[in-house]
Order: C-alpha cells, then structure tokens, then sequence
C-alpha cells in the first residue's frame, strides 16, 4: 500500500518535472557577442532559471496557503520555551548525522563537541529538550554532507530550485540524499504511514519557517528580485557554512580599482 | 672553516643553529600576525557602529528621523558608488551619462533604505572588534572583523567590514552579516533584473525606484499606525 504510493507519487513527481521541463525550457543561452550578458548568465549559473522560477513561484503560493499560516500558528501559540524545546529535541536527534560529516571531514574537535553535545543534552537536557552544553563550551554547529563533499572539492553545481525543498544545487541534493544514511532513524521499522519520520520533518519545517517569518518578509521587501536574492542567500551562506563561519580573504575580488569602465 | 658547519657541529653549534632556526621561523610566524592588525581600522568600524548603536537605541525617533540619521552614517562612511559600480558587474559599462547620474541616485537611496531596514532588527546589542587583517597586495584593503553581542543570551552575531583605504580616511565597502555580504546580493540582483530585462538597463532603474517608493509608503503607514497607538493611548 504504502510502497504502491510512493511509487506513484515518484510517477506522478517526475511526469510534473518532466512537463515543466519541456514546458519552460532552459534559459536562453545569450549572444556570445554580448559580452556583459554572457558575463551575467555564467556568474548566475542558472541554466533552467525558467524552471527554478517557476518552481519558486509554486513554493511561494504553498507557503502562503499552508505553511506560513501554520508557522504563524505555531509561532503565536507556544510559549518561547516550547519552541526552544523543539528546536532543541530536533537538533539533538540530528547529532548521528553531524557527527559522521565532522569524521568525514577530519574535524576532530567538532566531533567531540557533537558527541559531548549529545551526551550531555540527552541526559542533563532530558532528552535533548534542553541545550546547556551550549553554556558548557560546547556550542551547537551544523554539518551536512553536501558540506562534506564541498570540502572534498566537490563543486556545488548549477542552481536548482525543487519544489518544496527549496534551493538544492546536485552537490547538496546528493549530500540531502546521503545524509539519510547516517542518520539511525532511517534504520527503525516504521508504522506503514512512517508517522514519527513525517512528524519530524513537518515540525522541523513549521519550526524553521517560523523561526525565518520577519526575515523572509524583510528580504522579500527589500529585495529587487526576490528570486535572485535568495538565490545569492543560499550560495553565500552555504559558502560561509563550508568555511565553518571564517571568511576567505584571498577569495573576495579586488574591488579597489572598479569603476564605469573596468571589467570587473 | 664553514663546511665545518655541516659535517660535524658540535653539540653547542648544533643548539646555536637550531635556536636560530626556532627564532627565525617564530618571527616569520609571529610577524604577520602582530603586523597584520590595523589599529586604525578597527577604531573606525567601533566608531559607526557606536554611532549606529546610539541611534538606534534612542527613544521617540520617528521613521523619518531614524532615515535622516542613518543616511548622514551611512553616505559619510561608505563608498556607495564603488558598491554601485561592484553591483553591475560587466553591465556597468551599458548605460549612458545620465543613467549613471539616475542610477548612483538612485542606489545612493536604495542602500540607505535595505542597510537601515535590516540594521533596525538589532536592537539590545553590544559590539565588539575582534581583529583585523589586511586584503590584496595593495594594501588598500582591510577586512576587520567583529560581533554584535546580545544581553538576552542570544548567539553572537558575526560581522565582517570590507573596508577600503581612500585618501580622505577608510570607506566601508561591504559588510557581511551571519555569512552574507551585502554589495554580493545587491549585485545577484541587480544583475539579475538587467539580465531578464535583455540588457535593458532603464529596467534597472525602475525596479529600484518602485522598490524606493514602496518603501517610503510602507515607512508612512508604519508612522501612522504608531501616530494612531500613541492618540489611543492619549485618549485611554
């Protein structure tokens, strides 16, 4: 039963991809005699701009009948200390998977935070309700897998915007994918209707759209192309994120000779 | 006599030589480091944000008044029209005269309207400077890096300043806040609407300015609505 809807729904997610493919299109590749818009096209990479717009407009119309009310909801209901508990409850039970990308990357004292995080939330926090590993030096970090090949060199690829996920450029939709892996919950044998894994990736979304209500709102006002600032929100922060928060000077342009005329 | 050096020192040459080495590599380690500093630059970036604290922190400012002082900060500090140009990239060298003219106006408002909006969530803070380094082999470039502290326990917030050396005194460039440079998103973009628009630079133009006038009409009803609280309050 549930194996026969999930295949359908595959189905039916690849016959809607497939349509808005061949319905959109890829973005037109410029004149290679305009040099500024070949210039433009390539910094975006966005080859299937089109289609990620349109799959962003799609988000934008569930966020505004479903999940945003449902963040405001939440947001207005629970006390903050109820919210800090969930947060808190979710990023603990995330911790197997941290702590594999920390390995992975050879972050060895990132590692034993994640692991010292654990122990302690799980047991002085009541099951990860709490956070006073925080208070105790062990601050709270994220790592993922797209992170993981990131530092393995991997580049993120052309941008891809995917219906309710949100941005996720191949190198972080395989890492997404993997990290599924690691993560012991993926082991339990669920109830048909996978309940708990459900639940928690419904909370996790409802949490996070709440905690982000005033700065989507404040982005989307102060943005000349909603699309395109998120779009250099994501790169920026997953680059940030790889760089665990430093920031790579040698890797910032010169900017002390631009003018109207330069090529920069 | 020197070969001597090589073959067989004796063990008080052989400790000589390595203390040379310790000393000399040290110094390589240590100087970069304490050179790198830049005491001045680090003063400059506490001074606005002192000064953009102060602004913020201070009661019974209108929305108008709060532009006018951030704009005064903003526009004496920054280098807004490198950060104009920087937001082009290779269509900076598309419009005419007078779009320049319109466009460095009009970017000039814009900035001072996004910085003030997203600076005005940042209330209840401490600043402090970490450090500072220098960017690029021309020495024209500083980055100093620093962070907004909050008194309810929140995470430090981390903020980077792109600052750039002029003639009269440092100019900020960009400023990166929780991962994301400012001038990098203006220009994904500003780019972006050129782009879409084939190359049409007016287009531009008209984005920033509907985005202007929103934003004055959003500030107008924010100030009537806090005109309309403080006439219930007077009449309860």
């Amino acid at each position: 039963m549930n194996i026969e809807f999930g295949r359908n729904s595959l189905r039916a997610m690849i016959a809607v991809f497939g349509l808005a493919v061949i319905l959109s299109g890829c973005a037109t590749r410029p004149d290679t005699g305009d040099a500024a818009a070949v210039a433009a096209y390539e910094e975006a990479n966005d080859p299937i701009e089109p289609l990620n717009r349109y799959f962003f407009e799609l988000n934008n119309f569930l966020d505004i009948i479903l999940l945003r009310p449902a963040a405001e909801i939440y947001d207005g209901v629970l006390p903050t200390i109820a919210k800090d508990g969930v947060r808190n409850f979710l990023d603990n039970l995330r911790s197997p998977v941290i702590l594999a990308n920390d390995l992975l990357q050879g972050e060895w004292d990132r590692a034993g935070d994640t692991t010292a995080r654990f122990g302690i939330n799980t047991t002085a926090g009541v099951l990860g309700l709490g956070d006073p590993a925080t208070g105790w030096g062990y601050a709270r970090h994220g790592e993922d897998f797209g992170q993981t090949l990131a530092v393995y060199g991997v580049g993120e690829g052309p941008y891809f915007y995917a219906p309710l996920l949100g941005p996720a450029p191949p190198r972080d939709l395989a890492g997404f994918g993997v990290d599924r892996f690691f993560d012991p919950l993926t082991y339990i044998l669920w109830d048909e209707a996978y309940t708990i894994p459900v639940t928690r990736f419904v909370v996790n979304g409802i949490d996070l759209r709440a905690r982000n209500l005033d700065t989507l709102d404040e982005i989307e006002r102060t943005s000349i192309d909603y699309y395109a600032a998120i779009r250099s929100l994501y790169r920026q922060s997953r680059a940030d994120e790889i760089q665990n928060g430093v920031t790579d000077v040698d890797a910032l342009p010169d900017i002390s000779n631009i003018n109207f005329t330069s090529d920069e | 006599m020197t070969w001597q050096l090589w073959q067989t020192p004796s063990p008080a040459r052989r400790s000589s030589i390595i203390g040379l080495f310790v000393l000399v590599s040290l110094a390589f380690v240590a100087m970069p480091a304490y050179a790198a500093r830049d005491e001045q630059a680090e003063t400059f970036v506490n001074d606005i944000a002192s000064e953009a604290i102060e602004i913020l922190g201070r009661e019974g400012f209108t929305p108008q008044a709060l532009e006018t002082k951030f704009r005064a900060l903003f526009v004496g500090n920054m280098d807004v029209p490198r950060i104009g140009v920087f937001a082009l990239g290779q269509y900076a060298r598309t419009p005419t005269a007078e779009q320049k003219a319109e466009y460095l106006t009009l970017v000039e408002e814009f900035i001072v309207k996004v910085y003030a909006s997203r600076l005005s969530d940042y209330t209840d803070q401490q600043f402090a400077v970490l450090s500072s380094q220098p960017k690029g082999n021309r020495g024209k470039e500083v980055i100093v890096s620093s962070q907004i502290e909050f008194t309810t326990g929140r995470a430090p917030v981390p903020v980077e300043w792109w600052l750039l050396r002029t003639d009269d005194g440092f100019k900020v460039f960009d400023v990166k806040v929780l991962g994301i440079w400012m001038a990098q998103e203006q220009r994904s973009t500003f780019i972006s609407v050129i782009r879409n628009n084939g190359g049409n630079f007016s287009a531009l133009l008209e984005h920033i300015e509907t985005q202007i006038a929103q934003a004055n009409q959003d500030r107008d009803v924010e100030l009537t609505e806090a005109d309309s609280a403080v006439a219930t309050e007077t009449i309860q």
